[in-house]
Formats: C-alpha cells, sequence, structure tokens
C-alpha cells in the first residue's frame, strides 16, 4: 500500500476529487495543511508517506516544501525543480528555449528604459506579465508607446526588486481561444478554452470546450512537459491565425473543477494512478 | 435575519458568517471550501468540533494554477 501525504492550503473540489481517487486505489491517505508545516533542515523524517503529492496553492509555500520534502528523501510531485521552472514564467520560457520547443518570441528586463527601448525596435502590441503570479493577472497587452510607459512605470516603480523583471511576449493573435493539454506522464487529454476576451482563463470567464489532442499537439505538450521535469503539469499552447502552434505556460498545479465536465478526461484518477505507480519524482 | 452579539467571538459556530443560513458539520476538514446554500459565498472551514466558518480568503499574489 503506498503512503501519501496530500499537502494542501485549501481543500477544493480538485483536492476532495483527488483525496478519493487515491482511496479508491488503496493509497493511505494523510492530509496535510501547509500553513502548520514546519520543516528542519536535516535527512531527519517527518511523515511515514514515501510520497508527497504537492496541491499547495502557494508558488512560495509548494517550492520550499518541495524542495525540502526532497531533502528529507520523499518522492514529490511535481518535484521542486518543476515548480521553480513552471511557477516562474521568465524560467519557464528559458527552459523552453534550452530544449528548442516552439514558444512566442519573450525577452526580460530589468529597467524600463532599456525595456521601452527593446519593445520599440521590436514593434506593438506586446504582451507583458509578472513572472510570479497567474489565472490573468496583472498580464497587459501594450498597444503603444503610451500604454507601455504607463504599465511599465508601475512595474518598475512599485515593489521591491524581485518585482522589477519585466517579461515581454510576441502577441499571439490567437482565433478566439487558447488550447490546454494535460500530460500526466504522458499526455491524455485537453480542453479548449473559448473567448471573446484575449485572456483565456475559465477563472476569468472562459468557456471550457472538448478537443481531441492531435498528435502534433500532444508531443508539443510533452516536450514541454520534458523540458522542467513535470510529471503532472497542464500545458497552454497558442495557436496562431496562420496555424503555427506555441507553447505559452506550464501549470505545475493543475486545475480543473471548471472543466472536468466537459473535457471529460477523468484526471482525478489519471493522477492517482500516476501517484500510486510509483514513476516519477526527483528521484528517479 | 439574526444579529450577532458583538460581544462574541464574531465567527458563529455551525453557520454562513454572511447570511448565519446553518451548515451542516461532520466529517468537514480544515480548509475546506464550502458554498454557502443561503448565499452561495465561499466559505472556508476554519475549525471543527464546533465547526467554524469563514469567508474563504481573497486570491493571494502567490496562489497559480
Ligand atoms: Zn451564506
Amino acid at each position: 500500500m503506498r503512503k501519501v501525504d496530500l499537502v494542501y492550503t485549501r481543500v477544493r473540489t480538485e483536492e476532495k476529487l483527488l483525496l478519493e481517487a487515491l482511496r479508491r486505489r488503496d493509497c493511505a491517505v494523510n492530509l496535510v495543511q501547509d500553513s502548520g508545516m514546519v520543516l528542519s533542515m536535516d535527512r531527519q523524517r517527518v511523515t511515514e508517506a514515501d510520497t508527497v503529492l504537492m496541491r499547495s496553492m502557494s508558488f512560495t509555500r509548494a517550492r520550499y516544501l518541495a524542495t525540502f520534502l526532497e531533502m528529507k528523501g520523499l518522492r514529490v510531485l511535481n518535484s521542486a525543480r518543476t515548480i521553480s521552472l513552471c511557477g516562474d514564467k521568465a524560467l519557464t520560457s528559458a527552459a523552453l528555449a534550452a530544449k528548442g520547443v516552439p514558444m512566442p518570441w519573450a525577452f526580460v528586463a530589468f529597467d524600463e528604459d532599456a525595456c521601452l527601448d527593446a519593445i520599440d525596435a521590436k514593434g506593438y502590441p506586446v504582451v507583458t506579465k509578472p513572472v510570479l503570479g497567474s489565472w490573468g493577472r496583472m498580464v497587459a497587452r501594450l498597444d503603444s508607446r503610451t500604454a507601455a510607459e504607463g504599465v511599465l512605470s508601475t512595474r518598475f516603480g512599485t515593489g521591491g526588486a524581485q518585482d522589477h523583471v519585466a517579461l515581454v511576449q510576441e502577441y499571439v493573435d490567437k482565433p478566439g481561444y487558447d488550447l490546454r493539454v494535460y500530460v500526466i506522464g504522458r499526455t491524455v487529454g485537453g480542453l479548449r478554452r473559448r473567448s471573446e476576451h484575449w485572456i483565456t482563463n475559465t477563472a476569468r470567464g472562459a468557456v471550457p470546450e472538448r478537443y481531441e489532442v492531435p498528435v502534433v499537439h500532444a508531443r508539443l505538450a510533452e516536450a514541454a512537459a520534458d523540458a522542467v521535469g513535470g510529471d503532472m503539469v497542464a500545458v497552454d499552447l497558442l495557436e496562431t491565425r496562420g496555424g503555427d502552434i506555441y507553447v505559452n505556460e506550464i501549470n505545475h498545479c493543475v486545475e480543473f473543477a471548471r472543466s472536468i465536465d466537459e473535457t471529460g478526461v477523468p484526471l482525478p484518477d489519471l493522477i492517482a494512478e500516476y501517484v500510486a505507480s510509483g514513476a516519477g519524482g526527483a528521484r528517479r | 435575519m439574526q444579529v450577532q452579539n458583538p460581544m462574541t467571538e464574531s465567527v458563529t459556530p455551525n453557520q454562513c458568517p454572511l447570511c448565519a443560513q446553518p451548515v451542516p458539520g461532520g466529517n468537514r476538514l480544515v480548509g475546506e471550501v464550502l458554498s454557502c446554500d443561503g448565499c452561495s459565498a465561499e466559505l472556508e472551514v476554519v475549525g471543527v468540533n464546533p465547526l467554524r466558518l469563514e469567508e474563504a480568503p481573497e486570491v493571494e499574489e502567490d496562489w497559480g494554477e
């Protein structure tokens, strides 16, 4: 019997379904709230479990907890490395670029003037987003120099040193939807999110639709998952009107509550199956 | 609508802190997210025995998907 610690921030629909799916596979699951965890800097055992399913909603907590739990010899899904890369969009881009995975062109800049000059050279529109954070928060499309000056003066004029990085990305004129491919070891299915707004996010009101993942998309998503060492990830793809396909982002904590009915992909069972199989983790 | 005594704890057991709709306890987990049948608010379980609920917190800066 596999002993699993499910680390969570809040027990949402996802966590309830995962818990049930794991128990159906005879896993002994222990629920652990991330806010109560205290981890010593040594290799002392902290749990009876051999596997940790990391479902912390906080990138900061997930990254540290995964790192220290791995140090203590546990198999953590996803691994600390995957969480660190996926949680920071600049590092995701670097990991994808290193493996030659097709993505929108992107650059990072650390100074307002240098960033403006670089955008001017590329031409408008462009997209800028914070390197941390998601659900489409603070993602801005810059249509002109004036807009860029406004957004970037806020980016560089507020917050601390860690906030003073701008990730600028090619604006992809997508055909009213984007695509999300779930890779749980291998591609297991996907979702099309349709929206009139250029930010297609189900948390922002985009409508999920069924989508049979073509082989080309599956191979691309698996290459992206591989580039970040992801065991169970959701890969966001962008399709251009010209028919090119790019990897946009990779999510390390797969959410599915809003879309499970439409996709017909039994994600809780597929994730539980993977956890129970013993595959993956940083120790592989 | 039930008026709360300001001298007691702001979180009254077994009911929604927003509309006072009774919420069934039993087998709840700290951190569990519920939807109130009365006002549809997202509630978070902050204690069990007795069941204590708070309005689920807003999204934090580093909460991703
Ligand atoms: Zn209520």
